[in-house]
């Protein structure tokens, strides 16, 4: 073959080589590489039939000195987060049941959509033992609203709004020692990778506040990974 | 007098390297035109509305007509790539530079990519104006789009305060998309029925669709907004009216 051709070829082949490792790196890194599996629980009865179940358990936190950043709190201490960590993994066609204990204060949430259950086994949620459809979207701490990609998987769409601690309980240091208690469960399609984030513009002041921890992975966002069982 | 000066040189058209380059430009031309063509309309999938139904046809339109130009770019660089290499400090006794300084060679040039540019223009600015009617078709329904790192959600402003995070349409009945966003620059953009359009934040963008075929379809965002761009997704359940009565009194609303 032609010289140059052949050079030319290699020169093209080279460029898409390099982008490639650029976007497979890029697209591989995370800033918590941790995964929390969930617990398995027995079996449940729904609409769909008896299904295996399964409970995840996490916290929402007004700093980072608790959660999966140390107890220095990492390189954004007064960022808010999730713990223990950010990435999760459950079984496909399965109940999960997921405990979220709420730290943090909160205020007007600017989407109240977000301050609706969606996608849970019968539309609710348990706040502090009590069932509801929504929340206060004036009391707002953080939500919960995990989603995927529009292609032939089971669609999953779940958003659960976390009602904010009263401001007479947050203490100046430290966590209260009453945090909210949110309990939902949902049912998971077929297996893919979906991912989460928290739609309370929670993080700072750029672009409408939802810089920072709402913008950066293992904060208030992180990966959630349906796997075969 | 030299020997040179004395030969007869060969036209343009008789000379082996052109003759190579026309004969690459014509193949070349077919195959670009064919493959991108196919390929891309394959790429977008099944038209959901009249507005794909056109846009697609666009596409197809404007590839073959760009075609040739590709072709012979692809034919000249191929030509240049195969041909023997001249080494010294001036060019080969066969060069021939008249095409540099010909006037009618630049004429032509210029004059074709014009029309071509302005056949485009034209076309586009046409199926443009016209997708976007349904905004002044008072039966269209109205539905109030929000962006939102990283997930959409509809409220639907005619049947009472059912929101989703799914978009559910009536087939046939023209919609009116009312889009904004809550942080960023999003771009909600409906895969098969060809309508995109930009949600900025404080600002109602408008845009319109009448969507002629049940069955589910993609949403997407289509402007780079941040970590999670690319799972800003969902759905639009395209159904009959029906059904759509049905689904909105489901979700609490009213038909």
């Amino acid at each position: 073959m032609n010289k140059r051709l052949l050079a030319a070829l290699g020169t093209v082949i080279l460029g898409a080589a390099v982008i490639a490792g650029i976007g497979t790196y890029v697209a591989s890194a995370k800033n918590d590489s941790r995964v929390l599996v969930a617990t398995p629980a027995g079996t449940m009865d729904t609409p769909q039939g008896n299904l295996p179940h399964y409970t995840l358990e996490m916290s929402s936190y007004p700093d980072s000195m608790a959660g999966s950043h140390g107890t220095n709190g990492g390189p954004h201490p007064d960022w808010v987060t999730y713990g223990p960590v950010t990435n999760f993994q459950v079984p496909a066609h399965s109940v999960i049941t997921v405990t979220i204990k709420q730290y943090d204060g909160g205020e007007r949430i600017t989407n109240d959509f977000f301050a609706t259950v969606h996608g849970t086994m019968d539309g609710t949620a348990t706040v502090n033992g009590a069932q509801v459809k929504k929340v206060d979207a004036e009391t707002v701490g953080h939500t919960f609203t995990l989603h995927g990609l529009s292609d032939a998987k089971s669609q999953l769409f779940v958003n659960i709004p976390l009602p904010a601690v009263p401001d007479s309980e947050v203490p100046d240091s430290g966590y209260t020692k009453t945090p909210v208690t949110v309990t939902f469960s949902f049912i998971t399609g077929d297996a893919g990778n979906y991912v989460w984030n928290c739609e309370f513009p929670c993080g700072d002041g750029t672009t409408a506040r939802f810089g920072g921890a709402m913008s950066t992975q293992g904060y208030m966002s992180g990966n959630f990974t349906v796997v075969n069982a | 007098m030299s020997d040179l000066e004395t030969q007869k040189r060969p036209s343009m058209f008789e000379r082996k390297d052109v003759k190579q380059t026309v004969f690459l430009w014509v193949v070349l031309t077919a195959i670009i035109g064919y493959v991108a063509a196919t390929v891309q309309v394959h790429a977008m999938g099944a038209a959901a509305s009249e507005t794909m139904s056109t846009t697609i046809h666009m596409i197809r339109v404007f590839t073959w007509v760009a075609a040739p130009v590709a072709g012979l770019v692809a034919a000249m660089a191929a030509t240049t790539l195969l041909a023997k290499i001249h080494f010294g400090d001036t060019p080969p006794e066969e060069a021939d530079h008249q095409i540099r300084n010909s006037p009618r060679a630049s004429s032509t040039w210029i004059v074709v990519s014009a029309v071509l540019c302005l056949f485009a223009v034209v076309w586009g600015m046409v199926v443009l104006q016209r997708d976007n009617a349904a905004i002044l078709d008072p039966k269209a329904m109205n539905v109030n789009v929000t962006g939102q790192q990283w997930v959409w959600n509809f409220d639907y402003v005619d049947n009472g305060t059912v929101r989703s995070a799914d978009l559910y349409l009536p087939v046939n009945k023209p919609v009116v998309f009312h889009v904004t966003s809550k942080d960023v620059i999003h771009s909600f953009w409906i895969v098969q029925m060809g309508i995109k359009i930009d949600a900025n934040p404080g600002y109602v963008t408008e845009t319109s669709v009448t969507p002629d075929k049940i069955g589910i379809y993609d949403i997407r965002c289509a402007e780079l907004c941040g970590l999670y761009h690319a799972f800003m997704q969902t759905k639009v359940h395209v159904v009959s009216q029906a059904d759509y009565d049905a689904w909105i009194k489901s979700q609490g609303g009213q038909a």
